[in-house]
């Protein structure tokens, strides 16, 4: 239960004080969240930036302001940046602050590991941008397509710091959804059911579910890029035998659903914001809910629509475009569920309520030419062409900045304690408006009559230098609009108007406490009988319990350590599928007389290791029982056994590491050598990994300080182990019994 | 599709679907106007699969007409049967101990996503596949585990008895994995290079239209392509419907008793 396990956070140290080191030791989710928003608003101006640089290359025809070379890094950096360092954290951050309040819990589930995630961001940052110091910032587009990505083709080092700046944003991407995740599943205060809790933390806990499953493939493919251009394996080189419709695969399997991780917290925004400012409960939370989980179970099944122009056959687009218009029913649905709520409503257009309607009106838009690009026709038409930037940027900005917008508005009295000046709200959304859409609107246009994307420069055809003259004047606009918001937030942090808990009448618990909220959060919290339980309070005669009941929570609450460990493994099982799925495709018929897995590999001896990692998952249950029981000196024993088969297992594996080597096989010898070290490789360190974290349990069993009460931690490190062992079964199989050949 | 080589009209199946037909209106008591359109659809669907030119090509010709019929009996059939059947008519066959005990050990989650999905990956074994197809004998035993499989499978989700059923939230889990475990075979086999089912690579020319199936497009590679992709895509979009379907039961299951205390003031870890 919830009481039980959030005893055991330590109070968050040195909170009182304001001062830089508090800031950087902080492990309080509200101050994480906010170095969370901080960066990602600093890294949208950078990215918006490198966008002024590009519109004003592209404001007249045949410009040299900017060189080719340039121009293709920005655009680069400029997509890394709004994708990595501005959209994850930004959501992550409203994320971080606002979860916890909602739920009514003093902090999230692991606040240390929150504060990790957070300072991963940072260092993956420093390491992109570094790039530019050594004259080579990465310049091979955000996606990074293979090969030009590959050594042959991008001989400087700016892709190797795109490849390290993403495993670390990833890294903690990860983490962050992991915490999350347990925060939601484990921390509700009673009475909240998971049926009953505000939209934003239902969408948000499925965006970081979304978050676990699609950061993966990312990493897989990074991970063969890597090998590719530090090791000279070939896995993205048609020339010597690799794919290079194979990165273009992983990287849309993680592409895809990275849409639906930035929509998906929008969604979650202005599913608060409508409401709110329209007087009226969510029309239909159980479909709005509902489809946010349709979206991520369908966002994994789209991604070769991004694919069409690559000739994957007609049967495959037809499927892909298929899935790809179902996609967007349980997006349609939540458009009409908000139309619904303002239907009938008081609506006070406040700013957040004004960006709100903007996002709807400007999402369908990009919504709309989102599902023109589904059908394989027009896709081939307008693919890279600059009706693709119009489609996603109405998307992403016109869509989901504008919600972040509406969240800046609704929510900046709490997070502060002071309202955000209405007046210049609307001066400021007024200037976006004009701006976002005098930027994208024309950009539909001149896809139409055929100007392409990523090129630095175009000739003066007939109607294009006025089109991209307008298009690039708006952004003056844009900039004058943001200057506008720096300004608003600077005026009200000086002499803001006082916002008091509830400045805005809204209804959920989050407006229960002070403003800003105090480090534990809460005080006391009113009685959870429905899903408004701040509206219940204020308006106990028209509360919502008493004419629409809701599930009652069952008080059930899963112990965050199996939580956390489950969702990790998940996250790495995808990691290893892809890893495996790179190597049936390259070993599916051997043909070539290089080394293969017929005659190169020693099939029983690697069997009787085998039989060693297996046997250690046995013998660690063993050790878990004796844990529960209180046996102390037979858990050490036990432990001491498993730690050792674990051994015994990598030292078979170094073993046949170098048989092969000593026989000339090695990472770059061919493909099936590539794909096999890669494969093990990564096994292996994950039972290293394994096996450091249980020498730590040993360690500390000896000294009796892993004791009964610690079952359960240890259970969550017992999780990991088995599924190494289960991960190295399907390894096994596939490796060295090819199953799939039979 | 008219041409009447494309039909099996003396297919055996009818009898079969005759006699659960009768079994249906004679023991089963009760039934809603739902419950009977899950019956007769089932009993459609399963005559179908093989008297329509979907049983016919799925005899050797086309293996993308092999992956329906799959699908039908593994998942259309089975989920209208288990819909069929009244709550109460069920609860009264379910009372008895060995019987009460077959249901539980069906609602075994485990039991039912083996059976499901592992039907899926073990009729594709290359020769296993070549030979039901081939043989009669075997293309039974093949059709009749698809269909128990299915039935298996579907169980924990819509069990006429409430409590043979998972809860929603682990039947989404079940549904979901469920539709990687397919995702994955449908990856494998849309983009495998050699043949999945060696029998539809060079099929036996029974029926003389193989060339107008070829000059329509299903060659060989294309036909498995296609086959690979209904695999992976419709049993998906089925799996999520049922997802909806189990959310809608989640949202709406407000007359289960509280049975933990509500009204606390205290936030979680105060």
């Amino acid at each position: 239960m919830s009481t039980q396990t959030v005893d055991q956070l330590d109070a968050p140290i040195a909170q009182s004080s304001w001062g830089l080191l508090s800031w950087v030791t902080t492990v309080d989710h509200k101050r994480v969240g906010l170095l969370y928003i901080l960066f990602a608003i600093f890294f949208l101006v950078v990215g918006g930036l490198e966008a002024v640089l590009m519109r004003i290359q592209l404001a007249v025809p045949n410009n040299t302001f900017l060189s080719p070379e340039f121009f293709n890094q920005l655009f680069t950096m400029h997509g890394t940046t709004m994708v990595f360092l501005v959209g994850m954290p930004i959501f992550t951050g409203f994320s971080n602050f606002l979860v916890p309040l909602m739920i009514g819990a003093k902090d999230v589930a692991f606040p240390r590991l929150n504060a990790m995630s957070f300072w991963m961001l940072p260092f993956g940052a420093f390491l992109l941008y570094f790039s530019f110091l050594t004259g080579s910032a990465p310049d091979a587009g955000w996606f990074s397509y293979a090969p030009l990505s590959t050594k042959p083709y991008n001989l400087d080092t700016g892709i190797d710091y795109w490849i390290l700046g993403l495993v670390v944003a990833g890294i903690g991407s990860i983490a962050g959804a992991i915490n999350i995740v347990a925060t939601v599943l484990c921390l509700r205060a009673p009475g909240m059911s998971l049926q009953r809790v505000p939209l934003f933390v239902w969408i948000m806990l499925m965006q970081a579910m979304l978050i676990l499953i699609t950061i993966p493939p990312l990493n897989s493919a990074i991970a063969l890029l890597c090998i590719d251009r530090w090791l000279e394996a070939a896995f993205f080189e048609p020339v010597r035998g690799g794919s290079a419709l194979l990165w273009q695969h992983f990287f849309w399997i993680f592409g895809h659903p990275e849409v639906y991780v930035f929509a998906l917290p929008a969604f979650a925004m202005i599913s608060e914001v409508i409401p709110v400012f329209s007087r009226k409960p969510i029309y239909g939370y159980a479909f709005v809910a509902g489809s946010s989980t349709v979206i991520l179970l369908l966002s994994y099944g789209v991604w070769a629509h991004h694919m069409f122009a690559v000739g994957l056959g007609t049967s495959a687009n037809i499927f892909f475009s298929a899935m790809t218009m179902l996609i967007a029913l349980p997006t349609g649905v939540k458009i009409f569920n908000w139309t619904a709520t303002m239907w009938g409503g008081a609506i006070q257009l406040t700013t957040a309520m004004l960006f709100a309607i903007a996002f709807l009106i400007q999402f369908v838009i990009g919504g709309l030419t989102g599902i023109m690009f589904a059908a394989v026709p027009i896709d081939w038409q307008m693919t890279d062409t600059y009706f693709v930037v119009a489609h996603f940027h109405y998307v992403l900005i016109g869509g989901i900045l504008f919600a972040v917008f509406a969240a800046i508005y609704y929510w900046f009295p709490k997070i502060t304690g002071h309202m955000l000046d209405e007046r210049l709200g609307k001066w400021q959304f007024w200037l976006w408006v004009i701006g976002f859409n005098g930027t994208f609107m024309v950009q539909h246009f001149l896809g139409a009559m055929g100007m392409p994307r990523r090129v630095f420069t175009y000739a003066d055809n007939p109607g294009w230098a006025t089109l991209n003259a307008i298009s690039s004047y708006s952004v003056i606009f844009m900039v004058l609009g943001t200057l506008v918001l720096v300004w608003n937030v600077v005026k009200s942090l000086i002499d803001g108007e006082k916002a008091g808990n509830n400045p805005w009448d809204a209804f959920t618990l989050e407006w229960a406490t002070t403003s800003p909220p105090p480090t534990e959060n809460f005080t006391s919290l009113p009685e959870i009988k429905s899903r408004r339980p701040v509206w219940d309070q204020t308006h106990p005669d028209h509360a919502d319990w008493k004419h629409s009941k809701t599930p009652e929570d069952r008080g059930r609450r899963p112990d965050r350590a199996r939580v956390c460990a489950w969702a990790f493994v998940i996250s790495e099982a995808i990691f290893f599928a892809l890893l495996i799925i790179a190597y049936v495709v390259f070993n599916f018929d051997q043909t070539g007389d290089g080394p293969s897995a017929v005659n190169s590999l020693n099939v029983e001896r690697t069997g009787i290791f085998t039989l060693f990692l297996l046997s250690s998952s046995l013998t660690f249950m063993v050790a878990e029982r004796s844990l529960r029981l209180g046996r102390q000196a037979s858990f050490v024993t036990w432990l001491g056994i498993t730690i050792l088969f674990g051994v015994v297992f990598l030292a078979g594996q170094a073993w046949e590491y170098t048989d092969l080597l000593t026989s000339g096989v090695a990472i770059d010898t061919n493909l099936f050598a590539s794909t096999f070290f890669t494969v093990t490789g990564f096994h292996g360190l994950h039972v290293t990994g394994g096996l450091v974290a249980l020498a730590i349990m040993f360690a500390l069993g000896r000294k009796q300080r892993v004791t009964q009460a610690q079952s359960k931690p240890f259970g969550a490190i017992g999780i990991y182990w088995h599924f190494v062992d289960v991960v190295w079964i399907v390894v096994f199989a596939t490796i060295y019994l090819r199953v799939y050949q039979s | 599709m008219i041409d009447s080589n494309l039909w099996s009209w003396m297919s055996p199946v009818w009898v079969l679907v005759t006699i659960l037909l009768l079994l249906y209106v004679r023991f089963v008591r009760g039934g809603s106007h739902l419950q009977w359109v899950a019956c007769l659809v089932g009993l459609f669907v399963l005559a179908m699969a093989f008297v329509s030119p979907i049983g016919v090509l799925a005899g050797g010709y086309l293996f993308s007409a092999h992956m329906v019929q799959h699908l039908l009996l593994l998942l259309v059939v089975p989920a209208c049967i288990v819909l069929s059947l009244p709550r109460e008519t069920a609860e009264r066959w379910f009372q008895k101990g060995p019987v009460n005990q077959l249901g539980k050990w069906l609602a075994v989650p485990m039991l039912g996503w083996t059976g499901g999905v592992g039907a899926m990956w073990f009729w594709h074994v290359p020769w296993l596949c070549s030979a039901a197809t081939q043989h009669t004998g075997l293309g039974v035993v093949r059709d009749v585990s698809l269909v128990a499989a299915g039935l298996a499978f579907w169980w924990p989700i819509y069990a006429p008895c409430d409590r043979y059923r998972l809860p929603p939230l682990s039947g989404m889990t079940y549904l979901f994995s469920a539709c990687l475990g397919c995702t994955l075979l449908g990856i494998y086999i849309t983009f495998a290079p050699l043949s999945v089912c060696p029998v539809f690579a060079n099929p036996v020319d029974r029926l003389g239209i193989l060339t107008s199936l070829y000059s329509a497009g299903f060659t060989p590679g294309i036909d498995q392509h296609v086959g690979g992709l209904i695999m992976w895509v419709p049993p998906c979009i089925l799996y999520t419907c049922a997802i909806i379907s189990l959310l809608g039961r989640w949202y709406s299951s407000i007359d289960a008793a509280p049975t933990y205390a509500t009204g606390s003031s205290t936030p979680s870890g105060a």
